[in-house]
């Protein structure tokens, strides 16, 4: 680090109020002691610190205060600025919770240069395994690590590649799953745009291992930027001699061919990925015969997903002890996951295996938008289910979270709040399914509809009890006799609703209500006439002048004309409107 | 372009260039373009010719950081290195003249990040 005056960082972590209060009181200490010009004090609008009240960072000596009173700054910048020591009872250890493995290079690296890959150790995994020039090592090595497939159902990478390895035939293909179809999932759409190299390293080392010579991407239409980016990267890799005849100047030859999808969700399941690229219909077939014996063209075939060949280069390079020793004994490495919803932080993030739901939202995440109630994270899109609050504390593993019911998935993270209705996202996953579902299956095709029927029924109104149990019996049919992933965890996100939030449902069935104000049948916006305070705020934010009335006589609200968009509750200060 | 082989592989990548001391990263993925990097891009890229800067304009991936894009890395000598999120036209010539020129930080648009780096930890 180069040498720089000193500067303090600042931010009220809370509210964000105290903030300029207490740069104004830096900047008068320092002013005191003559050191305006020696030390900078700045604003910060994130700190990487959530809900810990004010937090100062020092710099360059990389010191963090927490928890900061106005009493406490001169005693930080007679102690920490002028005798340079350390003011013990305020500081902490930003302990980070990321880890980068898969988004090593991602904003840092420019993905359209080759040269930059190179310099960030680029393609010397590659080099390792081929001047090792051991197949049954690369195996090995991937055994060790403990790598599972990041596409959602999480195989041991290792045995798949054995499989296709121990076929004895000239062609074999390596496919890369860049399908990436969950509604909020966009892990992959990054590693690819960002990063584009290092998954076409893993697709080398791949095909070197399992003995291809041909292998695809697999990559939604959606995803212009991506599909430009990779295949800027594949013409870098040929002109460098990394692909095509004689990688490396060795006798291993290896060619990329880029296929895109049209963007259904189905078409990220293997058998249906094959047959999409094979110019069929992508319908799935059973298995088995597993693509590794029976895929591509009759022929054995890897299919990965994109964060799982982002990981090799790395392991290969370093090897499978390090890469094992990250994580959780069960489940080594990390995860990518793409982190929405009602959370202040939406981002892409990369943890550790083993941290838990709560770490990622408040640590991470900074905590819930608009300090409403947290109610739910969604993990693992169509195929997953909702985890309540309560369970928060589980850490993320493929056991943990299926143990709960729902799965890991690809990496959607979705936080839901106090606003969002139970039987409104279970809706809402199940309509996704119907949609996508391809239809070669009844069990999928008839009982995704069957249960849309059922659950509307309840969203409006018309459901009895017997309908939650016609749910259960319906998705049990479903999980046993779908063809595919689709059908068999479509019911995935009713289970798990109904499961921590049978209340809600009851509240829908019984008495006909949603508290959450998203089934519109099923609520009106009142005003509460005890708490009402004759503001009169919510007439002013009414977008369809449906609140009459007026501040000596009070308001109500006309129904006729409201067309329940929530403004005036949200901007209620009182809770004296009700849904 | 050299072809690479296993014999040439650490000469050619380990050619000793000239460390790039002063550079500024403009996050151009999908969700950043869409947030408008483009415009800060062309701004600082404007804004760097025209103050005669040596500084190298590098576009990257996205790291992450959604909620705050589009997002500026800036590194110059005598400074931190720093983030900046929300970044607007206006800003971005903000940096180059108070960062970059008049080497102070920017109040109310600095992003820190913390990530432990899995690759060499
Ligand atoms: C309906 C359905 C959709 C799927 N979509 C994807 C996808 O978009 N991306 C992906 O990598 N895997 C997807 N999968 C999982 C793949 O079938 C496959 O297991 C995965 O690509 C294997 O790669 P991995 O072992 O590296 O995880 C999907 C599975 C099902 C049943």
């Amino acid at each position: 680090m180069g040498k720089y005056k000193k500067i303090i960082m600042i931010k009220d972590t809370n509210t964000g109020n105290r903030t300029s209060r207490i740069y104004d009181l830096f900047l008068n200490s320092l002013r005191e002691r003559g050191l305006e010009d020696d030390v900078q004090v700045v604003r910060v609008a994130d700190i990487n610190f959530y809900n810990k009240g004010v937090v100062a960072r020092i710099l360059p000596d990389n010191i963090t205060y927490v928890k900061i009173e106005e009493s406490d700054i001169d005693r930080i910048v007679r102690i920490s600025i002028v005798k340079d020591d350390t003011v013990k009872d305020l500081l902490v250890d930003p302990k980070d919770k990321q880890m980068r493995i898969v988004l090593r290079n991602c904003g840092i690296i420019d993905p359209e240069s080759i040269d930059d890959y190179l310099k960030f150790d680029g393609y010397k995994g590659l080099k390792k395994v081929l001047e090792e020039n051991n197949r049954d090592k690369v195996i090995e090595e991937l055994k060790i690590s403990g790598l599972c497939g990041r596409g959602g159902g999480g195989f041991p990478t290792w045995m798949k590649w054995n499989f296709a390895k121990s076929q004895q035939t000239d062609t074999k293909f390596i496919i890369c799953n860049g399908d990436e179809g969950d509604p909020g999932a966009y892990m992959d759409r990054s590693v690819l745009e960002g990063d584009p190299h290092s998954v076409i390293e893993g697709m080398i080392i791949a095909a070197f291992a399992i003995g291809a010579k041909k292998g695809y991407l697999y990559i939604r239409a959606e995803y212009p930027l991506a599909i430009s980016r990779v295949e800027m990267a594949i013409e870098q890799a040929h002109q460098k001699g990394l692909l095509g005849k004689n990688i490396l100047g060795t006798d291993f030859s290896f060619d990329l061919g880029i296929r895109l999808g049209a963007g259904a969700f189905v078409c990220g399941e293997e058998t249906a990925l094959i047959a999409s690229i094979e110019g069929k219909r992508g319908c799935p077939s059973p298995r088995p015969p597993y693509p590794t014996i029976n895929g591509l063209w009759g022929k054995p075939t890897v299919i990965n997903n994109v964060e799982t060949l982002a990981n090799i280069a790395q392991i290969l390079l370093n090897g499978g002890k390090r890469f094992s020793n990250i994580g959780t004994e069960k489940c080594a490495g990390t995860k990518v996951f793409a982190l929405t919803g009602k959370v202040k932080n939406s981002s892409l993030i990369e943890i550790p295996m083993g941290i838990t739901l709560k770490e990622i939202i408040y640590d991470i995440g900074g905590g819930v938008l608009n300090n409403k109630k947290i109610k739910a994270v969604q993990t693992g899109g169509p195929s997953g289910g909702v985890i309540p609050e309560e369970f928060f504390d589980t850490c993320i593993d493929y056991e943990g979270l299926q143990k709960l019911g729902s799965i890991m998935g690809s990496g959607g993270m979705i936080v839901m709040d106090e606003d969002d209705c139970m039987v409104d996202i279970a809706k809402f996953y199940l309509k996704f399914c119907v949609d996508e579902s391809c239809g070669k299956c009844a069990p999928c095709r008839i009982g995704g509809k069957q249960m849309l029927d059922l659950l509307t029924d309840i969203s409006e109104g018309r459901a009895s009890c017997d309908h939650v149990d016609q749910l259960k019996r319906i998705s049990k049919a479903m999980q046993k006799a779908s063809l595919c992933g689709l059908g068999q965890t479509a019911s995935n996100p009713v289970l798990t609703t109904l499961k921590y939030f049978e209340e809600e449902y009851k509240e829908h069935i019984v008495d006909r209500r949603c508290k959450s104000g998203k089934c519109e049948l099923l609520f009106i916006y009142e005003i509460i006439e005890d708490k009402c305070k004759h503001c009169g705020l919510c007439q002013k934010k009414c977008p369809v002048d449906a609140i009459d009335g007026d501040r000596d006589n009070g308001f109500m609200i006309n129904q006729e004309k409201c067309v329940k968009c929530g403004q005036c509750f949200d901007v209620c200060k009182f809770e004296a409107i009700s849904r | 372009m050299t072809k690479l082989t296993l014999k040439n592989f650490d000469q050619e990548t380990s050619k000793e260039e000239k460390e790039i001391k002063n550079w500024v990263k403009v996050g151009m993925s999908t969700c950043g373009i869409a947030a408008g990097a483009d415009v800060v891009m062309e701004t600082i890229k404007k804004a760097v010719k025209e103050n005669g800067l040596d500084i190298k304009v590098i576009k990257t991936g996205c790291v992450g950081k959604c909620y705050a894009e589009p997002l500026v890395e800036v590194k110059v000598e005598n400074m931190p290195q720093v983030m900046y999120g929300k970044v607007d036209a206006d800003i971005a010539n903000l940096i180059i003249q108070q960062h970059i020129i008049g080497k102070k930080l920017l109040n109310d648009c600095i992003y820190l990040v913390a990530v432990k780096d899995g690759k060499n930890g």
